[in-house]
């Protein structure tokens, strides 16, 4: 392991009784890489990030994560029905006890824009789309500025177009950050990260990371799946 | 909305419910002369003409003993709750509970008058051991109902137990504490009658075993008139309180 490495998994293997989720997953993560996990639904992503984020144990094998607080998106927005959009997205600094800044002030306020949310701030999340409420979500990830993010399929009620300026802004502001994508949108692969795995079932397809460009046209041109179409909201 | 009008709201709700009974018994008052089943319009007739010495005495001991037996009930039942929840004992808790529940009200109060004589330990005991088990049963559902994935995303950005607590557990008390003084109060208003009936000498519940047993069926009606009135005005109250204040801790979960 280098200093580099900010995920390390050896073997890890997780079951539920006797239905195994995840087998023998060994893999790396370096600080600063974009890795997407490719996978059908129910192959353990959702599992997989739970474990990263510790959240769960896995059931054998050896895990390493070399930051203290990974930010994970999950597949819900999971947002405070209580609390408005503002109110959620500076909740990690009310846990933290951090101070919000005139910086992160800034900051949120270009991160609003770019998503669009700044009449929406004041609002409760019942009152919000699916989409913009996943946005609301990226924005208290990302704006605490992270070393390394686990999304689980992150975009998934977000619009195509709102999708590509959020993560070309993510691209831009963070280069450092390391990502862990888990989907099964294809078209999100190359936009954000630069390589993938590929499971099917609880079995790693590909025993090495896979360029994400050309991933995604070998299989496109293999498999020819429905182009990935996300109502926006 | 004007307080005052999400007041005068929530006890036209709770009137309608008031209404239906007072329809009812009307309907079936005129099957039955006046000395079995009055009508409501006799009762207040009669009872205005002739109100009972010391009824505002009688009253205020009964909704003193209802207040402290449901404050008592109210008070274990749900931190009980909350503490059982915390401490992964909620089974057994529940368990105890619900043997609570099945023990008579009845036997109960013979055993509180044996043990504390006439007064008001026995009708406020009853009404705290036999309102806490209901309390506490919906405490520990409630909690146990709470958003599991809020939870998750807590723990993700390393919340301390008392964050979760603040952040998970005490919002998901909010409609648990609401469904529990709404519940509680009727139960409480109910055994405390038992309690009176059984070991006091005042209250409505004295005046009511009073009124039975020389059949003043005027009496009768016009005390459960006057406790119906109570849990309306209790319930009504309650729902101002929470409608004005805690309202956002209702709005739908968005997932």
């Amino acid at each position: 392991m280098t200093p580099d490495t900010i995920i390390k998994t050896f073997e890890l293997s997780k079951t539920y009784q006797s239905h195994e989720v995840i087998h023998n997953l060994s893999f790396e993560l370096k600080r600063g890489e974009r890795i997407a996990f490719f996978a059908p639904s129910g192959a353990g992503k959702t599992t997989l990030i739970h474990i990263l984020a510790g959240l769960e144990p896995a059931t054998s094998g050896s895990l390493l994560v070399n930051e203290t607080a990974p930010v994970v998106f999950f597949q819900e927005p999971r947002l405070f029905p209580y609390m408005t959009v503002e109110e959620n997205i500076k909740l990690p600094w009310r846990i933290k006890k951090d101070s919000w800044t005139i910086q992160t002030q800034l900051h949120y306020q270009e991160w609003l824009r770019v998503c669009e949310l700044n009449a929406w701030k004041n609002h409760y999340p019942y009152q919000l789309s699916g989409g913009m409420r996943q946005k609301a979500a990226l924005i208290r990830g990302f704006l605490g500025n992270p070393a390394l993010v686990l999304m689980d399929e992150p975009f998934q009620s977000i619009g195509q177009a709102a999708k590509t300026t959020i993560i070309e802004f993510i691209k831009r502001h963070y280069p450092n950050l390391a990502i862990l994508m888990a989907t099964h949108s294809l078209e999100e692969i190359p936009l954000l990260t630069d390589s993938v795995y590929y499971f099917v079932s609880n079995q790693l397809v590909t025993p090495s990371k896979l360029n994400s460009f050309d991933f995604q046209s070998l299989f496109s041109g293999l498999l020819n799946p429905a182009p990935v179409f996300v109502p926006s909201h | 909305m004007k307080t005052s009008r999400i007041f005068i709201s929530a006890l036209l709700t709770e009137a309608v419910g008031i209404l239906v009974i007072l329809v009812i018994w009307g309907g079936v008052s005129t099957f039955y002369p006046p000395y079995i089943i009055p009508s409501p319009v006799e009762t207040l007739k009669g009872i205005s003409s002739e109100l009972p010495v010391g009824l505002s005495g009688h009253l205020a001991v009964t909704l003193y003993r209802i207040l402290t037996g449901f404050l008592i009930a109210f008070l274990l039942g749900t931190f009980g709750g909350i503490l059982s929840m915390l401490a992964r004992a909620d089974k057994p808790v529940n368990s105890l509970m619900v043997a609570l529940q099945v023990v008579p009200g009845t036997i109960l109060g013979v055993i509180f008058l044996l043990m504390f004589g006439i007064g008001s330990a026995t009708p406020i005991l009853l009404v705290a051991f036999l309102t806490l088990p209901t309390l506490a049963i919906n405490t520990t559902n409630g909690i146990s109902k709470r958003n599991t994935g809020t939870e998750n995303y807590l723990h993700s950005i390393k919340a301390s137990k008392w964050q979760i607590i603040r952040y998970s557990y005490l919002p998901a008390l909010v409609p648990v504490i609401q469904s529990n003084l709404s519940l509680g109060i009727s139960m409480a208003v109910k055994v405390v009658v038992l309690g009176e009936f059984i070991g006091s000498q005042d209250g409505l519940g004295y005046l009511l075993n009073r009124a039975r047993i020389i059949f003043n069926m005027q009496e009768v009606f016009f005390y459960l008139l006057l406790l119906m009135a109570f849990s309306l005005a209790f319930q009504a109250i309650q729902s101002l309180v929470f409608t004005v204040s805690l309202k956002k801790f209702a709005y739908p979960e968005a997932r």
